[in-house]
């Protein structure tokens, strides 16, 4: 066991857990996106920064990577989490606005308006389906390519792969894409898309009319828990 | 080459190389890294090898092709041993002399190095001041290596530490003399050396332990580690067999980026030698210690310099960082303990074997000991490669290595760490360089990149450049870096292209800090430092940027407009009338310059022409436009009746009464501009004559009193009036004129005042203020120097005088003693030549110490001379008395550059009112309404603070604006922002070849022997073929704002 300082509370541990694992058997909430129980924590997303150390060494890690250590200082809500999370949130908000996750994301953290150039993008890259292809289903038929702005997911030079069995499994966990389940458009919600199951990622031009058959409907599981 | 089995057969392997080396025999270096290579340095190679094997020299003299020596600039050049004679930009024509001269032991002069500030030829190496201040510990080794030769680094002592190492340390002892030295980490973070190899010897070692070279050196403008890859990559191999001893590790793996072939190659050649040499490989030198090395090359993304990417890399995945803990030494390579040093770090360790730990930590600063190879480079002398001791002040490096500014801009600032570092402003260049002055600075040393910028440099674009390549070079992997660089660099953009608010500067710094709070790796954390730091030090830059809508740096197109015309003062179009001249439409020229300049005959005499310093085809390397010549040659050509003046009533039927106290440029200008909108105007002034200092100051032979008179006569009208002999303070005061039905009160009676000059002075016979002179000769028409005349100044009027002084009958000589050099002078440079083409002479780097007089009369003055010493922190040379070069002058007239002040005594005098002044004694104003502390008074010109004749006549304009906006009752907004060009004027096509290719045309003068004794105008008038060449050679930057036919189509 570890035994370590969680938002002031003395508390203690198995050894190899991660601090998020920690704050959510102690019930101190996190919020995180790319995160997903069954998958390898990866950091991708950042909003489920917290803060470590003390004075001049403090500093912000993610908790899904973070192992605990013996004697750690750990604060899940201070200023500066709330502020970077609150930054997050927004920039999520810029590039993504349609997704239902991340409005509810800033609605929960109160944040009302964001400040940049509006972007309307499918994806925010946080690798879930990557992770859910190659450790669930291993397949390893999606992955990253480029790097900075031009990262994307997607199969290698864009050429449908023969790894890809068609199970469905990226878009089950895609945070980004589940407001086609729950559209302001109801006569929408249900357009037959579960009958194509080409992950989007495979094949782009079908993304567009891709609705969620997913049941229960992760959004709103996900509503439910905030 | 056979495999060496013991330590001793290596031992005399290296005394029998040694020995057949014969050190009286010349030895031609020419260093071909990739930067020589780039500068031609492979055809002297050719024409260096044939020449030796045709004239059959090859027992005479040697040949030995080097990576980089450093001095990248002068490349290719070729160094003469063992003389170290150095010879910069060496073309292929001369490298058979250079040859022949080498082999008789001789020197050619003319090729040698000019030092540029004293004009020297210097011989040596060592005494060129680019090298002289270094401390090249690394450096110098690459001289005396060909990478590609194991048995030319064994020479000259490579493999010695190890051989030593192996025979006579054991691991522990290596350990601890690293850890002794103070070795720190060159890669940027400076962790001590000797405590991760500590730490990875502690690691179990049943699995194999990795070393890591970490050569994967991304930073723009950063390129030590290639030097030393090129160069001498044994040195590295060296380091690491030592490393690999010491902690026990098993196998060691050179990173290299894709982008350095040449490195790959001389790496990949240096490591099939030591293995064959059976320095690597299993038993090594019969030790019984193993050790493998092989290279890696990285497929170009700069994230794979940070340690955790690298390793992945390494394993084949993609170059993406993850979270520490575990931490490589613990879980690296295969998850194996993995030590990663930079290049640097590892070629070191040699050193501190062969040095001892106590020697290299003596070499600079406790805590950040040993040298740091940097990269300078920007706007500086001198770039290349300079390797320094830790904690040496960058003003060291930037000035007395570099050689400070190039061209007149002043150095404003560095970068250091590349985009992962920040900006140190000039006025902190006595910082030492070492790890942690900087990390406590803002900034970081990174790997020894150091881009010096100046004034031409804006801030907000370099950190916009940083951020593109920080936003390209981002692995992605964190949110916050990916989009967070994505979205610094857009609000950064929006900045620069003046689309940026307030709001955008908070938010940019908000996301900043958040970047880098929350990224995962070094390079999301430092990313943000180009902005935050140039946000800490240069934020008014950005503030310039989103308030005034101006880029003061002239860089970012959309808030600079057309250069010439934002560096105006009054905003004359100048790109359209030069456009004019070269469609021979001169009327059409003169109503452009007239349009805004109401004194286009006078500015084009004694304008200081701010527009040619920024004119395009100056800054971008050619002489800019002699703009002052053309709108000479245009109003010299064109009646000035073709204009006429605006009247746009403003008022109705009222006249409002505006009282104009002095009739100089500024006050002229108000005048004329609010009698247009129809107020009436009453002019004071204290002479019998208008123009102010445009009449009592500036030499005849510069400005005519008729050009001056008649200009002036243009500008007056029924609505002025004018009161000469009329002083302010005995014949009127301020409140006076308000309560005398004046509405409002502009005063512009400039700075008459030469204060500063001790009273004991002024009262020899003899000595006189300067501008107490100028003003005899040219209100009272008596020159008062007589007999031999020293001038004490290097401003244009100190020039003005003695030119005026020259033309004086009884003047003897005329010497003009300026303490700094010729290019110090604020002087133009023209101005001093005539100057001296009139007999005037310069002494230059002379003070004068006291001043002689006898029985109340001048007699002389004692003078001392000085030479320039080094730079100063602030960019000066410092000037160094010569002993024993006192001596005394004999004077009969001295005259004296002291400051001018405005006469505020006459505000206060008779005066109930109390006027807020300046520190120095001028008359405090709003910057954009010009309005003084008063309701009612606004000031202008030197009473606010000395300026430029065409600021003058600015400031006039702007407060006719102003006072006009206070009579109406509204409140006067100045136009903020840069005028973009409205009016579209086709290119001239047929000249379009010629241009760019000719030199500036000059303004022809008269005779010198026609200007002795009289004051007849110097200059003359272009000729219509010269105008329009000069015209042909502009580059139309307005036509940078319009779209051609087909796009707008």
């Amino acid at each position: 066991m570890v035994n370590f300082v969680l938002n002031g509370l003395p508390v203690s541990v198995e050894k190899g857990s991660t601090i998020l694992e920690a704050a959510q058997f102690y019930g101190f909430p996190i919020p995180t996106l790319c995160h997903m129980e069954g998958l390898s924590p990866y950091g991708a997303c950042r909003l489920c920064v917290v803060e470590i150390g003390e004075g001049p060494r403090a500093k912000l890690v993610t908790s899904c990577t973070y192992p605990v250590e013996e004697g750690l200082k750990v604060r899940t809500a201070s200023e500066r989490v709330i502020k970077a999370r609150r930054m997050v949130i927004e920039l999520l908000l810029a590039s993504c606005p349609q997704s239902k996750t991340i409005q509810d994301l800033a609605s929960a953290h109160g944040v009302r308006q964001q400040r940049f150039r509006q972007e309307y993008e499918d994806c925010i890259l946080c690798g879930r389906c990557i992770r859910m292809c190659k450790e669930q289903m291993m397949a390893k038929a999606i992955g990253f390519r480029g790097r900075g702005e031009g990262r994307s997911i997607g199969t290698p030079f864009d050429m449908k792969s023969e790894q890809c069995r068609q199970c469905g499994g990226c878009i089950y966990v895609c945070p980004a894409c589940q407001l086609r389940c729950t559209y302001t458009e109801p006569e929408k919600a249900v357009c037959g898309g579960c009958a194509n199951l080409t992950p989007p990622c495979v094949e782009k031009d079908s993304f567009d009319d891709m609705m969620c058959y997913m049941n229960p409907c992760v959004a709103c599981e996900i509503k439910k828990d905030l | 080459m056979e495999r060496l089995t013991s330590v001793e057969e290596f031992r005399t392997l290296q005394s029998r190389v040694i020995a057949a080396l014969d050190p009286t025999v010349p030895t031609i270096v020419i260093p071909a890294g990739t930067c020589g290579q780039a500068s031609g340095a492979s055809d002297l190679i050719r024409v260096a090898k044939r020449y030796l094997l045709e004239k059959r020299l090859t027992d005479k003299v040697r040949l030995r092709i080097t990576g980089c020596h450093g001095f990248c600039e002068m490349e290719p050049s070729v160094l003469i041993e063992p003389q170290k004679t150095f010879y910069p930009r060496v073309s292929m024509r001369d490298v058979s002399r250079i040859i022949d001269a080498a082999v008789e032991g001789k020197v050619i002069e003319e090729l040698l190095f000019v030092d540029p500030t004293t004009g020297e030829r210097i011989r040596k190496q060592s005494d060129i001041p680019f090298f002289k201040k270094q401390f090249r510990l690394l450096m110098e080794r690459n001289e005396r290596v060909d990478p590609r030769r194991i048995l030319d680094y064994i020479e000259s002592g490579g493999y010695t530490a190890l051989a030593e190492v192996l025979a006579e340390r054991d691991p522990e002892w290596v350990v601890s003399e690293v850890k002794a030295s103070g070795l720190r980490g060159r890669g940027g973070a400076g962790f001590p050396t000797g405590i991760k190899w500590e730490m990875l010897a502690k690691q179990p070692s049943d699995k194999g332990k990795f070393i890591v070279c970490n050569a994967d050196e991304g930073d723009p403008g950063a390129y030590m580690d290639r030097s030393i890859l090129e160069g001498n990559p044994h040195s590295i191999i060296e380091g690491m067999i030592i490393g690999a001893f010491a902690t026990g590790a098993t196998d060691g793996i050179i990173y290299v980026c894709c982008e350095f072939p040449l490195a790959i190659k001389h790496i990949g050649m240096a490591l099939e030698q030591a293995y064959e040499l059976g320095l690597l490989g299993e038993n090594i030198l019969g030790a019984g210690f193993s050790f493998n090395m092989t290279m890696v090359k990285g497929a170009g993304a700069f994230v794979c310099g940070e340690e955790t990417a690298m390793i992945h890399s390494i394993e084949g995945y993609t170059g993406e960082p993850r979270q520490r803990p575990p931490f490589p030494i613990q879980k690296g390579i295969n998850g194996k303990p993995t030590a990663i040093n930079n290049v640097e770090t590892w070629a070191n360790i040699p050193i501190i074997i062969r040095d001892g730990a106590k020697a290299y930590a003596s070499i600079g600063t406790p805590n950040n000991s040993g040298t740091k190879i940097f990269s300078l480079v920007g706007k500086v002398k001198h770039t290349g490669l300079v390797e320094m001791p830790m904690g040496t002040t960058i003003g060291e490096i930037v000035y007395n290595v570099g050689g400070g500014a190039v061209g007149n801009s002043e150095i404003k600032a560095v970068q250091t760490g590349g985009p992962s570092g920040g900006c140190i402003p000039a006025s902190s260049f006595d910082l030492p360089v070492d790890y942690d002055t900087l990390a406590k600075f803002g900034s970081i040393m990174g790997s020894g990149g150091m881009i010096v910028m100046d004034e031409d440099t804006c801030m907000v674009d370099v950190a916009k450049y940083f951020m593109n390549f920080l936003k390209n070079e981002s692995c992605g992997k964190c949110f916050t870096c990916r989009k967070g660089t994505q979205r610094m660099y857009e609000l950064l953009e929006d900045i620069t292209l003046g689309a940026g608010t307030p709001e955008s500067i908070a938010l940019l710094e908000e996301l900043a800090y958040v970047v880098k709070d929350t990224t995962m790796c070094g390079l999301g954390q430092s990313a943000s430092n180009s902005v935050l730091s140039s946000l800490r030090h240069f934020r008014n830059e950005y503030e310039q940027h989103v308030v005034e809508g101006k880029c003061p740096s002239y860089v970012c197109k959309d808030l600079v407009g057309v250069p010439c015309q934002t560096a105006c003062p009054v905003g004359t179009e100048i790109w359209r009338y030069i456009a004019q001249i070269e469609h021979k439409n001169y009327v059409d020229a003169y109503k452009t310059i007239r349009e805004s300049n109401p004194f286009p005959s006078v500015c084009a005499r004694v304008c200081n022409h701010p527009c040619e310093d920024r004119c395009k085809s100056g800054t971008s390397g050619g002489q800019p436009i002699n703009i002052r010549a053309l709108t000479r040659f245009v109003t010299d050509n064109v009646d000035p009746g073709v204009y006429k003046p605006v009247i746009e009533p403003q008022f109705g039927d009222k006249h409002p009464q505006v009282a104009v106290v002095g009739g100089g440029p500024a006050g002229l200008t108000a005048a004329h501009y609010l009698s247009l909108k129809g107020c009436k105007v009453t002019i004071f002034e204290q002479e019998s004559e208008l123009g102010g200092m445009l009449l009592s100051v500036i030499p005849e032979y510069k400005l005519p009193g008729e050009v001056l008179k008649s200009e002036i006569a243009s500008l007056l009208n029924d609505n002025i009036t004018l009161k000469y002999g009329t002083v302010l303070g005995r014949d009127i005061t301020v409140d006076g004129l308000l309560k005398d039905n004046f509405d409002a009160v502009f005063l512009s009676f400039g700075a008459h005042n030469s204060s500063g000059l001790q009273s004991d002075i002024k009262d020899i016979q003899g000595v006189y203020p300067l501008l107490d002179y100028v003003k005899s000769v040219n209100l009272r028409g008596e020159n008062l120097a007589i007999g031999k005349v020293g001038i004490i100044g290097g401003s244009v009027s100190a020039i003005d005088a003695a030119r005026t002084a020259i033309r004086s009958a009884k003047a003897e000589s005329v010497t003009v003693f300026y303490q700094g050099t010729r290019e110090d002078m604020l002087a133009a440079k023209d101005e001093i030549d005539a100057a001296i083409e009139e007999g005037v002479s310069i002494e230059t780097l002379v003070s004068v110490e006291e001043i002689l007089s006898q029985d109340g009369k001048l007699a002389g003055a004692r003078i001392v001379k000085s030479r320039l010493g080094d730079f100063d922190s602030d960019g000066r040379r410092r000037l160094k008395p010569i002993a024993g070069s006192e001596q005394k002058v004999d004077l009969d007239t001295l005259i004296i550059t002291a400051s001018e002040s405005p006469d505020v005594e006459c505000l206060l005098s008779n005066s109930h009112l109390s006027i807020d002044l300046n520190a120095d004694g001028t008359i405090k104003v709003d910057v954009g309404t010009l309005a003084a502390s008063i309701p009612g008074v606004f000031a202008g010109g030197d009473i606010t603070g000395q300026v430029s004749v065409i600021d003058a006549i600015a400031a006039g304009k702007r407060a006719a604006e102003s006072i006009s906006c206070y009579l109406q009752g509204k409140v006067y907004k100045p136009s903020t922002g840069i005028q973009l060009p409205q009016v579209f004027i086709e290119p001239n096509r047929s000249e379009e070849d010629a241009s760019g290719q000719s030199a500036r045309v000059k303004l022809p003068k008269i005779d010198v022997s026609e200007r002795r004794g009289n004051f007849k105008e110097v200059e003359i008038s272009l000729t219509p073929e010269n105008a329009l060449k000069e015209a042909g050679r502009c580059l139309r930057c307005d036509l940078d704002f319009f779209k051609c036919k087909e796009c707008q189509e």
